[in-house]
């Protein structure tokens, strides 16, 4: 037997039961993982609310009434507050949306009018002071047209200050995002009189980000200085912040005709910093986009690499099980909504009365976390799914097709034209969309460099598939009796591996693998009945590249092609010569291996 | 069955073979509405089944008897049909949407002259030759490629896939000036003749078939040479071939580009006929539905990818006219049906049950037969009707 062990495959040594124990742990290992993630994702998610709301609507309530020299005062404290609701109140300001009530014992209320409107266009208003609707004495609710009501003064002024507040008001968001994009406004106003108050804000900053992007807006105005040594600073400082987006700024400042030889000098300098600065991070990000790419090829490609490289069955239905893994994410995701339904019609007829049916399944109606959640219950059961459809056409077309591979191609690729087909009818010629739970929604920027949590997701989820599947295929009784039967099918079935189960198996793992990577596909692009096709040729290639058989092949050819993809698309401006130039390279390239990346070394022949 | 060909079947054939150039353009021409009279639509129908039939045929003379399953074939039909198209987009002159010289796609991408590459194409000769030259160039370093470094098996059928999803995806771009998504269509002349009447796709019609009746007894008589012997070893046994001396990879070579040339010929008389060419006609599926044809037909003979290829079109515009929902269906079911337990088509069906019928006779109880037939394939005695068994 050792002869025939080539070097890629692990000894066989170990000869115990209990596949199915081990398999199943795995995939709780998995689970948890994924549970730890989501955790994770909420956590990063939740913000802090505001921090005293009945003072800062005391102040507001003030502040409208107020006149004058109080009033500027009251709108500046005002603008420290951070509130969101300040916000809102000082924009409706700015379009006469605040109104006075005089009340019956002659104070004065300022309100807000709700957006719902009764049957005679009238409305329900909001006390500023304390968020409660106006009421009359017997505790009904009052209702105004707007007309009913006069609008809170503005004069010119008035204006600018509260437009001033709402700029300021963002400056304490608290969230740091917004906080940070506030800034940035700031930055390019290009109104020299922000400066002290940025400075004042620099000081108490305490998120990196966001004083970078302070620092970088007070270098901004900075810039429209009438003083040179204070614009040669500025010019300094942006390019040893690296400010891309002060790159337009500092060239335009380089180009005027009477720019003083010390500016021109430091602003060629920050130019050069910058544009430095800018390659680095386009070069990480589409080394990064690349990976995820690769990752997603990977995955879809992984599956293959099972029952393509190992079994040697050519599975063109591959791309359908895809496409098996995204519906069922789907299909949970409306379990969890409103539900899910479809019913069929056939074009014949049984007498009179045409062939029709359907089934419908009840939604939970969740929201919130419970209904985020939904991925995490998807992910495993389109793993099943697949897997259960993998096992079906295992078991009625490709075991009477193994020892003819190539008819094995043309029996799957009609059952991929009957399984597109009934994606149609079930789920509709039409694209479906499936909902990202929102922890997988967001970015995060490191020096300027954009990373998605789904692609990064996708990354880290490729990679723990791949180490799944090589704790499977190299560490399990399983993955010992997979190995020995597509080393040598009939030593195997000597030696008492029930071969026909064993193939079973392994089929409905390699097709378990595509739902999986359908799930993640079904978070990146909508999902469509012909989803898988999209990937077929693709991902075979990638199997062809890597060396059939090897799974570190599937990697290193799936990252490959993913980088390179992604590499070519940037420098040559389209995606598709991007495509057409990797394919080529790729028929290329089997010149030199023929037997892909990683291939297996044999004295055989045939 | 093949071997000795006897006298009748000779006579069968000829008679097949008038019957498709002769008679039915007859039909269509000479005899009044009725029964026996062959609609203007429907003679354009055959013609485009004629043409797919010649593609089959080049698919099969790979397949069947060489043991290459290509699934590029559509490329060169396409390409053929492209090279074929460029002129008879020349021919439309100002008459286009837009009324001016150049083709309709150019103006409307904002070009005001001819690229440099179009020019010639106004000469029918120049684009019947290139119609054979590209797709022939194209096969020949695709295959020098492929086969020097032995490339076999389902490799190369995926390497050929890989090929035209290529050549695919380029066609579908704008700035290659090949008319993008749309393709090249609203074609109005062929050498001077209007392309709508009736009598010029009579007489396309008649070209075609006997072109394919040509080609059929070519590659009929290829079969039975030396080389022929050949290539049916190649896809018995390769090794065995490289053994005795011969060197494989050169027959391969001249078999993949000869076929190549029949699938351009396929494709340069579809498009005067069907009136379209679009990148479309090169997707993967396209090839994928060709080996459908000669599977059904039965590969390994030449009549089956003829009968396959109309059989299954007919089907198809069929099915697609009467259940358009469930066209799909239906093929893929015949594909699985017709691999699993028709490995010989159509073509081999007599044969097949005379089989059953022998067991049958010689076990009073048998085992459930459909499951047997493709299991018990290999070990039938007969080594013409060995398929590729690729290891």
């Amino acid at each position: 037997m050792s002869g025939l062990c080539r070097a890629k495959y692990l000894p066989l040594s170990d000869q115990r039961g209990g596949a199915w124990c081990s398999a199943l742990g795995l995939f709780m290992r998995l689970g948890v993982l994924l549970l730890a993630w989501a955790a994770f994702g909420c956590f990063w998610c939740s913000s802090a609310e505001t921090p005293d709301v009945a003072a800062v609507r005391r102040k507001l309530a003030q502040a409208i009434l107020a006149e004058g020299s109080e009033q500027q005062k009251l709108l500046a404290e005002l603008s420290d507050s951070g509130s969101k609701f300040a916000a809102e109140v000082f924009t409706a300001w700015l379009r006469d949306g605040v109104y006075i009530y005089s009340s019956t014992d002659g104070s004065k209320i300022p309100v807000l009018l709700e957006e719902t409107q009764d049957t005679e266009g009238k409305s329900r208003a909001l006390r500023i002071d304390n968020g409660e609707f106006l009421k009359d004495p017997q505790g009904a609710d009052l209702h105004f047209a707007s007309s009913d009501l006069s609008p809170a003064d503005t004069d010119m002024r008035l204006r600018s200050t509260i437009q001033q507040t709402i700029d300021t008001l963002t400056l304490s968001d608290p969230n740091p995002t917004a906080r940070r994009s506030g800034v940035l406004k700031f930055g390019n106003s290009q109104k020299t009189g922000y400066i002290p108050l940025l400075q004042k804000k620099l000081s108490g900053e305490k998120e990196s980000e966001v004083k970078k992007a302070i620092q970088e807006a007070i270098a901004l105005l900075q810039l429209s200085s009438t003083d040179t040594k204070v614009q040669v600073a500025a010019v300094d400082e942006l390019g040893r912040l690296k400010s891309i987006g002060s790159l337009d700024r500092l060239r335009a400042l380089a180009a005027k005709r009477d720019c003083p030889p010390e500016i021109l000098r430091s602003a060629k300098r920050a130019t050069a910093a910058i544009q430095d600065h800018l390659w680095w991070v386009n070069f990480f990000g589409t080394i990064f986009h690349g990976l995820s790419l690769g990752s997603i090829l990977l995955v879809v490609a992984l599956g293959l690499a099972i029952t393509f490289g190992l079994m040697g069955i050519i599975n063109m239905a591959h791309g359908e099980m895809i496409a098996v893994g995204a519906y069922a994410c789907y299909v949970v995701q409306n379990l969890y909504g409103a539900g899910f339904g479809f019913s069929i019609t056939l074009p014949f007829s049984f007498g009179s009365k045409p062939i029709s049916f359907g089934l419908h399944l009840p939604g939970l109606n969740a929201s919130g976390w419970f209904y985020e959640s939904y991925f995490l219950v998807a992910l495993p059961l389109s793993f099943l799914s697949a897997a259960l459809a993998g096992l079906v056409i295992e078991r009625t077309v490709i075991r009477f097709l193994y020892r003819r591979p190539l008819e094995s191609l043309l029996a799957t690729w009609g059952v991929s034209l009957v399984m597109q087909q009934c994606f149609r009818m079930v789920f509709g010629a039409n694209n479906v969309q499936v909902n990202s739970p929102s922890w997988l929604l967001g970015h995060f920027s490191v020096n300027d460099l954009i990373l998605g949590y789904n692609r990064l997701f996708v990354i880290c989820f490729g990679l723990l598939i791949v180490f799944a599947t090589w704790l499977l295929l190299a560490k399990t009784p399983l993955g010992l009796l997979i190995r020995a039967v597509m080393q040598n099918r009939g030593m195997a079935a000597c030696l008492g591996v029930r071969t026909s189960r064993i193939n079973m198996l392994t089929f409905a793992f390699g097709s378990g693998l595509a739902g999986l990577a359908g799930a993640f596909l079904s978070q990146i692009g909508n999902v469509g009945p012909s989803l898988g096709q999209t990937y077929i040729v693709d991902s075979f290639m990638t199997v062809v590249l890597g060396g059939v058989g090897s799974i570190m092949g599937t990697v290193g050819s799936a990252m490959g092609i993913g980088t390179a993809d992604q590499v070519l698309q940037q420098t040559t401006g389209s995606p598709v010569t991007g495509k057409i130039v990797v394919l080529l390279t790729i028929i290329v390239f089997l010149q030199w291996k023929p037997g892909g990346l990683f291939s297996t070394r044999g004295r055989t022949l045939d | 069955m093949r071997s000795g060909v006897t006298t009748a079947e000779k006579w069968v054939l000829a008679i097949c073979a008038l019957m498709l150039v002769l008679i039915i353009p007859s039909l269509n021409a000479f005899t009044p509405e009725g029964f026996f009279h062959v609609s203007d639509f429907s003679i354009n129908l055959y013609g485009k089944y004629l043409c797919y039939a010649i593609l089959a045929i080049s698919v099969d003379m790979l397949w069947g008897y060489t043991g290459l399953l290509s699934l590029g074939q559509a490329l060169f039909f396409a390409l053929g049909g492209y090279m074929f198209g460029m002129y008879l987009m020349r021919m439309i002159g100002s008459l286009g949407q837009y009324h001016q010289p150049i083709p309709d796609f150019l103006v409307f991408l904002g070009w005001h002259n001819l690229p440099p590459f179009w020019r010639p194409f106004s000469s029918f000769s120049f684009a019947l030759m290139m119609a054979f030259v590209l797709p022939g160039l194209v096969a020949l370093i695709f295959g020098y490629l492929a086969f020097r470094s032995r490339i076999r098996g389902v490799y190369f059928s995926i390497l050929t896939q890989a090929l035209t999803y290529a050549a695919c995806l380029l066609f579908f771009r704008n700035n290659l000036f090949m008319g993008g998504n749309n393709g090249f269509t609203d074609f109005k002349f062929l050498l001077g003749y209007d392309l709508r009447s009736p009598a010029t796709q009579r007489a396309l019609y008649m070209v075609t078939a006997v072109t394919l009746v040509l080609i059929f007894l070519g590659c009929r008589w290829l079969t039975r040479t030396k080389f022929g012997l050949l290539q049916q070893a190649i896809r018995d046994s390769e090794n065995r071939v490289l053994f005795s001396g011969y060197a494989a990879g050169n027959y391969k070579l001249f078999i993949f580009v000869l076929c190549a040339l029949i699938a351009a010929i396929g494709g340069t008389l579809y498009v005067p006929q069907v009136g379209i060419i679009n990148p479309s006609e090169m997707a993967p599926e396209k090839s994928l539905e060709a080996v459908v044809w000669v599977a059904v037909g039965g590969r390994g003979t030449l009549i089956g990818p003829i009968i396959g290829a109309v059989v299954v079109n007919a089907l198809k515009s069929w099915t697609t006219r009467a259940f358009p929902d469930i066209w799909l269906l239906f093929l893929g079911a015949l594909f699985v049906l017709v691999t699993a337990f028709m490995p010989k088509g159509i073509v081999g069906l007599p044969e097949q049950f005379r089989g059953l019928a022998k067991r049958l006779k010689a076990k009073p109880l048998p085992p459930p037969a459909p499951h047997q037939t493709p299991c018990a394939e290999p070990s039938q005695s007969n080594p013409d009707q060995h398929f590729a068994k690729t290891k």
